[in-house]
């Protein structure tokens, strides 16, 4: 479980977050949306300690990202994240990639590591691209082992910031069916994404974001049927003109 | 003109006029195990300033992107403050400095090596933390992400990527080191060149020696920037 307790942040005197409170409980499936610089990316920072805030604190299971006393290393390990521009190691194979982390920070075995490994390849459809280097790979292929190299840490929630925006019309498809799949599984998730196809098949919740605040939140179907509020009537309008 | 000054000392004084005579590559042949010695002298100091100031380099470079205000502040003063000074004056410095510090006379090898290092860690330092930034910011955030710890997503994912953005940079600055270690020549370590200028003492075959010496500089710096341009080359068509 997340809770964010009334977080506010700044960069310098430009207020990014505004009294952010929400809760996200087990296995949810929160989306949230909103126009650029509206603080989603920055807020999904916070929850895993790579942003700090100047108020509020944020409990992930318990313990507080805040608290100087807590080993943000360990907290990370249970928080897996997915990146918009997929942030593989290019020096490293798709399977160094996805090992890297439990060899040396949970200190598994290698052999032990390298199976696990093919089995999440597996999971995303990507198996025999094991070895090729992420250069190799097209965006879509190189989303999955992103996501794979997530899962190979055994989070118990996942984020994702944006993950198909830099991606091709025509390998979005395959990146959220392995989220779509990775949601139906019961995994704890929070999406920053403008894909409303995803957001209308999978979210238990979906967060309207601007100006560094929660305008709006509602269940799924009514967010899409009856938006509260102008800014996000105009929002979506926007985004299905576009798709 | 050519025999006066500081370097032809020993093989100028009271000669009077020079004899123009005819080239005898002889005199190298006579002194070839001599001189290797030396040009060995100046492998040894190189690799060790080249070695040591790489790893104090990263060192130094790792501490300047510290978050902790008093270690970036003095680490960047000794940087900025050995990149200002002459290597000549850092090499007197130690020769002259080092004696009265651990209270007895240094050999002057070490003494030499001691100002190399420290001199080359500054201007490492500074490629390195250039390479370390030109790695986007998102890398180690994916790595932290993953529960890396920071000294972890610096050593797997960060530097071996900087390092290769480095590499030419890296040859470059070690091309110039072992040129410079012929300046350990002040402080009488018996380098290549001061190797050919004891035996000019002796056999006054300047023109032959000294062209023998810079030869052999220009066919090991030469071949090292040939080296160094492939390489980049070769990354370029990578990317």
């Amino acid at each position: 479980m997340i809770e964010i307790q009334n977080v506010s942040k700044w960069f310098g005197k430009f207020m990014v977050l505004d009294s952010i409170n929400e809760v996200i409980h087990r296995n949810q499936v929160v989306v949230i949306c909103g126009p650029s610089g509206s603080g989603k990316s920055t807020l999904l920072k916070c929850i895993n300690g790579l942003e700090s805030f100047q108020e509020g604190d944020i409990i992930v299971d318990g313990v507080s990202v805040r608290d100087k006393s807590t080993d943000l290393n360990k907290l990370r390990q249970n928080i897996g994240k997915v990146f918009q521009k997929f942030e593989l190691y290019p020096h490293m194979s798709a399977l160094q990639n996805i090992t890297l982390a439990p060899i040396r920070a949970k200190k598994i075995r290698k052999s032990d590591a390298e199976q696990k490994a093919f089995a999440l390849l597996e999971r995303v459809g990507i198996r025999d691209q094991a070895h090729k280097y992420p250069g190799e790979l097209s965006g879509g292929q190189q989303q999955r082992v992103a996501i794979a190299r997530a899962l190979a840490m055994e989070p118990q929630i996942m984020l994702f910031d944006e993950p198909t925006s830099a991606l091709d019309p025509e390998m979005i498809k395959e990146v959220l069916d392995v989220m779509i799949d990775l949601a139906k599984t019961g995994m704890t998730m929070i999406v920053v994404t403008h894909e409303m196809n995803f957001a209308r098949e999978v979210a238990d919740e979906i967060i309207f974001m601007d100006g560094g605040r929660i305008v709006e939140r509602a269940t799924d179907s009514a967010f899409f049927e009856n938006p509260k509020t102008d800014r996000a009537k105009d929002f979506l309008s926007k985004i299905f003109a576009v798709g | 003109m050519l025999r006066s000054g500081f370097l032809f000392r020993g093989s100028s004084y009271g000669r009077g006029k020079i004899k123009v005579r005819g080239f005898d590559w002889k005199v190298i042949q006579n002194n070839l195990p001599f001189l290797l010695q030396g040009l060995l002298t100046t492998f040894q100091l190189a690799a060790i300033a080249i070695g040591g100031g790489l790893l104090l380099g990263t060192v130094l470079a790792v501490a300047r992107l510290s978050s902790r205000r008093f270690i970036y502040a003095a680490v960047t003063l000794l940087i900025h403050l050995l990149r200002s000074l002459p290597l000549i004056l850092v090499i007197f410095w130690f020769y002259f400095f080092m004696p009265i510090l651990i209270g007895r006379p240094l050999n002057d090898f070490l003494s030499a090596s001691i100002a190399f290092i420290i001199f080359e860690a500054a201007h490492f330092a500074e490629i390195i933390r250039a390479g370390i930034q030109s790695i986007s910011k998102g890398q180690m955030q994916a790595s932290l992400s993953t529960g890396l710890s920071y000294p972890q997503s610096m050593l797997y994912v960060v530097i071996p990527q900087a390092l290769r953005n480095m590499i030419p940079s890296l040859l470059t600055q070690s091309v110039v080191i072992f040129q410079d270690t012929s300046l350990a020549f002040v402080i009488g370590v018996k380098e290549f060149l001061r190797s050919a200028n004891i035996v000019d003492a002796r056999e006054v075959r300047s023109l032959e020696l000294y062209s023998f010496v810079g030869i052999v500089y220009f066919i090991f710096c030469f071949s090292m920037s040939r080296i160094t341009k492939r390489w980049e080359k070769k990354k370029r068509s990578k990317v």
